[in-house]
Parts: structure tokens; C-alpha cells; sequence
């Protein structure tokens, strides 16, 4: 936060408790000024006898019961308006990720002798891989399907179907189990997978296996990458708005299988060393009876699209190599165009969660900038006094890093990226859930905490939701990570050296 | 148009290959070292077929998620053969890098029954998929494990593996371990991983006359065409072999391989005479301090028997069961530490090229039950790479044949073989006949 060079330590301890002072008199500024006049009420009151007291009311009392009436009616319906318009909660009933078994395991040693066994790969594109795969801060217990477990990979639709249905109906069904929710009661169904997109839809499999009701809401969101987690969310807010009393079901996934890239063009193999397979299924609800089971409250979303610059849209595109091989292109500059889109998201994010004391300072930097031409760095608000914890989209390393850097955080507010990043791999759009169900693990998530999904995709977008914690979350949690917690968190080393 | 039966078309295809992670990871930096007896097996390999009725929990997925759990404690297999660069001397030994063992998927295009009455030596023999080290060894597993589909819902199990990391027992208690993990029982035999087993003696006595001798043998220049059959003699059987030979305290085995060496001999030359035989023999529980049967490894002895062939059956059975029983302590660990010595230098053909035994019956091979009661309806066992002469593999046989029951797997030359399974002398004892070349 220093604008100016700082002298030594001393001063700038000093300036932490002037930083402090400051903070808690901006923020409570409300308190600070009804302190005052309450006081001043009272004394008022102490010195003014109890006949002056009663003098009053009886002057109310010989006003006209109809001007009464009216005032009081007045301020029913002001009331009733107030309430009435306010948007409807939405609560986050319960989440459940799907859990890979273990014999999905894809080690390191493994993944590489696979590349070399298959005829597609030459040898600089193993040797790239290998690189990739050393300094991804994956761990040796991501999982794959079971298609690429075979060599050469048999990537079939009906293997692809057969993915979709494991990994969709382990999440669901372990979400149905907490939850005690009847699939009959389900209102709104939200499926959002971006590379697998087959007719009838996942959401259409879904309501066949659970067998919705035929009048269900339901919506499949495709090809909008790692982010379409949050939009979904969205749009399941959006229609819990217009329906009251329903339960919204948002199943994010990724599947795997048709997608491993057997060709040669660099940068579209980077998908295959870090995608993982992961999915997980959310229950959203606007009942007021399920507030009180309910764990979180869904404050705010944000989204915002870089799409109109032609750099951000190119930057992850899905297009076919000089041999006809269809891959996902990663451009080299993705981070850049994931900081900035970063950096218009918390622009828009930032008045609606900032406490008044950033938000203050933000205006006083932002006016000695542009208007007094001053040579201060952009003021970065500290956006650690909004949010008790951080659930970054786990993208790879790269990401994680550079959102630590932008947004200043602390090892301890990324662990559960980095970690969700090391046990599950980049599980893409269900990364977040992870993320938090890490958080909630290891006991961390206490009543009132807030806490900010990040996630970045395709497009190129940058969505954010922030979360209200609704109440304490109890360990041991049943999760994905019931059986790693103990392990974690680990140091994950710059490279890990695989052969 | 009838097709000649050499050309039919085999009912086994294998359609898949993939691999098999153990469900923890192996902790980094962890090595499996080799003893000599390993070594000296690197040329062959094995390969042990189990074949399983149909049954609810028997299936290829829930067999392939317990082949994950228990590779947890084999971390040896699912490691890669590299070069111990360490203390210098360059031989071979695991890196357990986790990497998994190869599986592959198979169908045959036949029920289990009509299988094993009419497959030939070719089809069983693809029961089990080998590929030999190729040009990258760091690549390779040493371990391959089919499953094979039957048009009923059987299944055949075959497990293949470079004698260099196990042998046949080695094998066989693997299998059980892996169904008794598929059954969530106590693991009876767990795996012993005990590289200095075979580390030489304080003062070592190397000297092996018998593979001194074979390892001077040049190998041969053009490796006759070897081919199998497989004769399942039930308990009554051998009960007559014994009665037959007229003489008590006489094994099965040496009932059943001195009239095979008899019968073998007498087709390859016209007068007999004295002979050698080799034999292999399980010495895990024969040393003094005695190994687990969990002892992972090679723990196989071979030694020469010679006997006069024209002298009867009764007198080889006898000459067998004096130098079997008589196997010493000292022998045994003699020839390991000749074999110690020439460790560096490249291994021989152990299995053959002269008429080799293996005596397999004392080993239990009928208790891998994947399901609970269900045994293996059969089991076979072969050895790669024994050209030469021939190699004859007694086994135990299906415990529902009685306790005396034997199976006896014999490879010779096409041409012996041929005579061998159609022999009045062992058909007198009215063995099934399976797995030969030609139906």
C-alpha cells in the first residue's frame, strides 16, 4: 500500500496502526456519529423532567385518529414495498464433488511412459510434456477417465457418455444423500460442461436417470470453459429471482475423454497434462425453511467478458492443428489477458464488498492520479478485509501465482488453490468446489465468513461470486478430501524431477 | 470347404491394453534390488492362466479395482527395470516409479467349457499376452496381466512376467493376495521383499558342477519349433501310476516325471541309455532358515539327476525321489554362490536347452478364489523361452480331482509332441488331454 518510499521499520509499524485507526473509523463511521447524538439524546432526556415527557404524549394522543392511521399505514406500505422488492436470498443448501477412485490414478511416471508408448507423440513433444508436467504442481493422486488409461486412448462418444454418467451421478447422488432432497422437488436444473456436448443433453441424462418432474427448468450450458461454473450460478440466481420457493440443482463438470490431443502443436497440449476429471453438484435453494440448514448465502456475482478484444477472445481457442487434429490452443499471452480481465472484475467487484474505508482511499488515489496528475502506483485495494478466504480457479500454477501477486494475498489465503491444484489437477469449472470444500476441512470456515470464487475461462472471461458463510462449518467434513486432509497441506517444489 | 485344422482362425482377441496404477503412491527414491538366482532367470518368463466359472463379483472392472488395491504392496511390480548406476556395478535392478502394470483386455469366442475341451496349445498360450523387453526397457512392464471373456461370463485370469522378478510360486502367491484383496480378506501371504536372501554365505563355497556345465553350452543355432500339451491326471490315476510301480514311499511327482522322462526319451532315440535330467525345485522351505512363501523373488534350485533309463520305471522313480528328497542345504547355497560370482556376466538359459523338470506340486495353486468358494476351474502354467530339448511342468491339480490329482504341462519339439500325447504308456493312465497342438 506505500505510495510513498517508506523509511525503516519503525515508521512503518507506526503506519500500520495509523492504517488501523483509520480503517476502524471509516468502517463504523454510522456508530462513531449515533454514539454522539444518543448521548446527547439521553442527557437530554435526564435533564428534561418526566412531566415535559408526558406532555408529549398527550399531545400525540389528541392528534386525529385519522392522521394517525395513516401514518401508520404509510409506513406499512413503505415497509411492505421495501421487503417486497428486495431480491429473494439464495441459499446454498449443500455441495457434494465427486470423489476419483483411486485406480484412476494417472502418476507422473505413468502419464509419461503413456506418451512415449503412443505412436502419435515424437520425441520433442514428450520431452515438452515431460516440462509441463514437472512444474505444474500436480500431485501423483489427479485421475483420469478410464479411457486414457488405455494406449492409445479410446476416445469414443460412448466412453465419453460413460464418463459423464460417473462422475455426474457420484456428485449427484452423494448431494441428494446430504441433503435429504427429493429429485421430484428439484425446480431448476443448470449442467454446464464446455468440451462434451452430446444430444439429448447431460442435463437431459440427468432428468432421466433421477426422473424430474417434466415441468423442470432446465439448461445446458457448453463451450463457455473453466468459468461457466460461476455463470451458472448466475443464471440459477436470475431464476430463483423469478420463482419463489424452488430448489435450483447446478452440476458443474469437465469431461475428459474426448479430448486428449494426439498431435504435435505445443500449445495445445498443455490441456493434457493438467486436465483432471472432477465434477460437483450444488443445491441452491430461495425457501426460507432451508435458511436454517443452509451453509452459504450467495452475495454477489459478477461477470465480466473481454470478448470484444480480439486478443482475449483468440487467447483460449478450441481449432483444429495442421494435421487435422482438434486441440485447445493456449496463446502465450494468458496471463497478461487474465490479469487485466482480472483487474476489470475487482473494479466492479469492489464497491459492493470493499468496506468504506478501501473504497475511500481508492477515490482519494484515484482523484490525486487523474485529476492532480500525481506519480502514485495504482492504489490495490486490500481486498483481505473483505474476504476471509479466496477460491481461485485452479488453472494451473501460473494462475494461482499471478492472482497471489495482483491481488497481494498472503501463501496461507491461496493453500486452497494450491493444493485442490496438487490432489485433483485443474478439474476446471468444479475446481472452486473443491477449493472450498478444502477450506471447510480444515475447519476454517467459521459463521459470518465471506468468501470470493474466482474463476477465468474461455471467452475471455473473469466471473467472480462471493459467498456468505451462514454457519460454522464442523470437522471431520465427508468430502473429496476425507481421506488426503491429513496430508495437507504439502510443500510442492518449483519442479519436480520425473525421470 | 473344411479349413485345415493348423490355419483355424484362434477364438482369443485381444481388443485393449492399458495400464493398472496401485491405489497408494510408491514414496519416491524406493528400489528393489535383484539376488543373484534373479539374475541368472533373466531369459525366461512365466506365465500362469487362471480359469473362473461365472460369478456376480467376477468381473473385469471389479477385478481391475482390486488389482489396483493390491499392487499397494507390491510396489516391486509396478516399478521399471534400470541400470544400478549406484555403487558401480551397472547391473539391473527396480526403480519403483509407480509406473503400474500393463493390462489387456481379451474375449474368446467361446464358453469356458467348450475351451477347455477343445483349445489348442496356441490359444491358451494367447490366454496370457507377453511382449518381450523392447528397445527401451524403462518403458516396459515387466508385469502383464489379461483377462479374457468367455461368451457364458467366464473368466480366464493370465498372469505373465519376466522370470527375472518372480517365479512361478512367486506368481501363484501373488494371485492368491489379489483375491483374497477381491474378497476384502486378510492378506494370508503378504509379499516379503528380502534382497539379501541370497547373499553369499560368510565363507562361500561357490561351485555348481551342474551349471558350470550348462552355462558352457553354446546356445543352440536354430531353436527347434517348441509346442505343449497339457495331460490333467486325476487322483486315480496316479494312484495306479504308484501302484503300478510297485514300490512305497513314492511321490506323485516322482511317479509322473520319471515315466514322462521314460516316455520323452524313448521317442528321441531308439536305445536307451544313461541320462541326465534337470531339475527345478522350490527351495523356499528347504534352507535352514526357512523363507516365506511370500518371499518375493526367485527361490528356484536346479541340479542334475542321472539315471540309467533302461533299468525300468520303477528304478528312475526311485533314483528321482533319493536325489529330490536329498536336495542339502549346502548345495543349494553353493550353487547360488557360484551363480553370485558370475553375476556380471550374461545369463544362460537356465530352463533347458537339455530335458528339464520343473516340480511345481508342492505349491498350492487352486486357492486364489476371487469369488468366496469359487476356485479356479483349472490353472496352467508355461514357462517362455525353454527351447531345447523340452520342459515338463508338474503341478498340483484341481482339488476336485483328488489330493493326488496332477497336472503335467509338457513342451518339446512339434514333432514330439505330436507322439507324446498319442504315447499307449501314459494314456494307459487315462489323463484328460487338453491344450494340444493339434484337436
Amino acid at each position: 500500500m506505500a505510495n510513498e518510499p517508506l523509511p525503516p521499520f519503525s515508521s512503518s509499524v507506526r503506519l500500520k496502526y495509523v492504517k488501523l485507526g483509520y480503517q476502524y473509523l471509516v468502517n463504523h463511521i454510522l456508530t462513531f456519529i449515533l454514539i454522539p447524538i444518543i448521548v446527547g439524546i439521553s442527557i437530554e432526556l435526564a435533564r428534561v423532567g418526566p412531566d415535559e415527557i408526558l406532555s408529549l404524549v398527550r399531545f400525540l394522543n389528541d392528534l386525529d385518529l385519522i392522521y394517525v392511521m395513516s401514518t401508520l399505514f404509510l409506513v406499512i406500505i413503505v415497509g411492505t414495498v421495501y421487503f417486497m422488492s428486495r431480491p429473494r436470498p439464495v441459499y446454498l443448501v449443500d455441495y457434494a464433488c465427486f470423489r476419483p477412485k483411486p485406480n484412476f490414478r494417472v502418476p507422473f511416471s505413468t502419464f509419461l511412459e503413456h506418451a512415449r508408448l503412443v505412436p502419435q507423440f515424437d520425441e520433442r513433444t514428450v520431452r515438452f510434456q515431460v516440462k509441463i508436467l514437472e512444474r505444474s504442481g500436480l500431485g501423483e493422486e489427479t485421475c483420469l477417465p478410464p479411457a486414457n488409461h488405455y494406449i492409445p486412448p479410446t476416445c469414443s462418444m460412448a466412453a465419453a457418455r460413460s464418463e459423464a454418467e460417473l462422475v455426474i451421478f457420484s456428485a449427484i447422488d452423494e448431494l441428494l444423500n446430504k441433503t435429504g432432497m427429493r429429485p421430484k422437488n428439484i425446480d431448476i436444473l443448470i449442467v454446464n460442461c464446455s468440451l462434451f456436448s452430446p444430444t439429448p443433453s447431460l442435463s437431459a441424462m440427468i432428468v432421466n436417470k433421477y426422473k424430474l418432474r417434466s415441468n423442470i427448468l432446465s439448461f445446458n450450458l457448453s463451450g463457455m470453459g473453466c468459468s461457466a461454473g460461476l455463470i451458472s450460478l448466475d443464471l440459477a440466481r436470475d431464476l430463483l429471482q423469478a420463482h419463489g420457493n424452488s430448489n435450483a440443482l447446478v452440476v458443474s463438470t469437465e469431461i475428459i475423454t474426448p479430448n486428449y490431443y494426439l498431435g504435435k502443436e505445443r500449445a495445445m497440449l498443455l490441456p493434457n497434462c493438467l486436465f483432471r476429471m472432477g465434477a460437483a453438484a450444488v443445491l441452491l435453494s430461495n425457501c426460507r425453511r432451508e435458511r436454517s440448514r443452509a451453509k452459504y448465502r450467495l452475495t454477489h456475482v459478477v461477470r465480466t467478458h473481454k470478448g470484444a478484444d480480439d486478443a482475449a477472445y483468440r487467447c483460449v481457442f478450441q481449432e483444429q492443428d495442421s494435421e487435422g487434429l482438434t486441440g485447445i490452443n493456449l496463446s502465450k499471452d494468458l496471463m497478461a489477458i487474465a490479469g487485466d480481465a482480472l483487474k476489470s472484475n475487482i473494479t466492479t467487484m469492489g464497491p459492493l464488498v470493499l468496506p468504506a474505508s478501501e473504497q475511500l482511499l481508492f477515490l482519494f488515489s484515484l482523484i490525486a492520479r487523474k485529476v492532480f496528475k500525481a506519480k502514485w502506483k495504482p492504489y490495490i485495494p486490500d481486498f483481505r478485509l473483505a474476504f476471509e478466504h479466496f477460491c481461485i480457479h485452479a488453472g494451473g500454477r501460473a494462475v494461482i501465482d499471478e492472482l497471489q501477486k495482483n491481488l497481494q494475498l498472503s501463501d496461507q489465503h491461496v493453500e486452497a488453490s494450491r493444493m485442490a491444484l496438487h490432489r485433483f489437477g485443474n478439474t476446471s469449472s468444479s475446481s472452486l468446489w473443491y477449493e472450498l470444500n478444502y477450506i471447510e476441512s480444515k475447519g476454517r470456515m467459521k459463521k459470518g465468513d465471506r468468501v470470493w470464487m474466482i474463476g477465468f475461462g474461455s471467452g475471455f472471461k473473469c466471473n467472480s461470486a462471493v459467498w456468505k458463510c451462514l454457519k460454522t462449518i464442523k470437522t471431520p467434513v465427508d468430502g473429496p478430501w476425507s481421506t488426503s486432509i491429513h496430508r495437507y497441506p504439502v510443500d510442492i517444489p518449483a519442479v519436480v524431477k520425473v525421470l | 470347404m473344411t479349413v485345415s485344422v493348423e490355419t483355424r482362425r484362434s477364438r482369443v482377441t485381444v481388443y485393449a491394453k492399458s495400464t493398472a496404477p496401485s491405489l497408494t503412491p510408491v514414496k519416491p527414491g524406493k528400489t528393489h534390488e535383484f539376488t543373484a538366482l534373479d539374475h541368472s532367470m533373466s531369459r525366461h518368463s512365466v506365465h500362469l492362466v487362471c480359469y473362473y466359472r461365472q460369478a456376480p463379483t467376477v468381473t473385469m472392472t471389479a477385478l481391475k479395482e482390486s488389482l489396483c488395491d493390491v499392487l499397494s504392496y507390491y510396489p516391486a511390480m509396478t516399478g521399471r527395470l534400470v541400470k544400478n548406476e549406484g555403487d558401480g556395478c551397472g547391473e539391473w535392478m527396480v526403480k519403483c516409479n509407480d509406473a503400474g502394470v500393463r493390462m489387456v483386455d481379451a474375449r474368446a469366442d467361446t464358453t469356458l467349457d467348450e475351451f477347455l475341451a477343445t483349445a489348442t496349445d496356441e490359444e491358451e498360450r494367447q490366454l496370457a499376452y507377453w511382449e518381450d523387453v523392447g528397445s527401451d526397457p524403462y518403458l516396459w512392464s515387466p508385469y502383464c496381466i489379461q483377462f479374457t471373456d468367455f461368451k457364458d461370463g467366464s473368466m480366464a485370469v493370465g498372469i505373465s512376467c519376466t522370470h527375472f522378478h518372480a517365479d512361478p510360486t512367486c506368481v501363484a502367491v501373488f494371485s492368491r493376495a489379489w483375491s483374497e484383496t477381491h474378497r476384502r480378506a486378510l492378506v494370508t501371504c503378504p509379499p516379503f521383499f528380502h534382497p539379501w536372501a541370497f547373499y553369499p554365505r560368510k565363507n562361500p563355497v561357490p561351485s555348481s558342477p551342474h551349471l558350470s556345465e550348462k552355462s558352457t553350452i553354446p546356445p543352440p543355432l536354430h531353436p527347434p519349433a517348441m509346442s505343449s500339451v497339457t495331460f490333467a491326471f486325476s487322483a486315480s490315476s496316479v494312484r495306479q501310476c504308484l501302484a503300478d510301480l510297485q514300490l512305497s514311499n513314492l511321490s506323485p511327482f516322482d511317479a509322473l516325471a520319471s515315466l514322462l522322462w521314460l516316455r520323452i526319451s524313448s521317442y528321441k532315440s531308439a536305445s536307451l541309455g544313461t541320462a541326465q535330467l534337470t531339475l527345478a525345485v522350490d527351495c523356499r522351505r528347504r534352507m535352514s532358515a526357512p523363507l516365506p512363501l511370500g518371499f518375493y523373488g526367485n527361490a528356484l534350485h536346479f541340479f542334475g539327476v542321472k539315471a540309467d533309463l533302461s533299468s525300468g520305471w520303477s528304478h528312475i522313480a526311485s533314483e528321482l525321489n533319493c536325489h529330490v528328497s536329498g536336495i542339502k542345504e549346502d548345495d543349494v547355497w553353493s550353487s547360488v554362490e557360484w551363480l553370485h560370482e558370475r553375476s556380471k556376466e550374461k545369463a544362460f538359459q537356465m530352463y533347458g536347452p537339455e530335458l528339464t523338470c520343473l516340480a511345481w506340486d508342492n505349491v498350492p495353486v487352486y486357492n486364489a478364489e476371487f469369488s468366496p468358494g469359487a476356485i479356479p476351474v483349472h490353472v496352467g502354467c508355461r514357462i517362455g523361452n525353454a527351447q531345447g530339448e523340452g520342459l515338463v511342468v508338474i503341478m498340483a491339480g484341481a482339488p476336485g480331482e483328488g489330493e493326488e490329482a496332477r497336472t503335467v504341462i509338457v513342451t518339446l519339439p512339434t514333432d514330439l509332441t505330436a507322439q507324446i500325447y498319442r504315447d499307449e504308456a501314459i494314456l494307459k493312465y487315462g489323463p484328460k488331454i487338453m491344450f494340444s497342438p493339434n484337436i
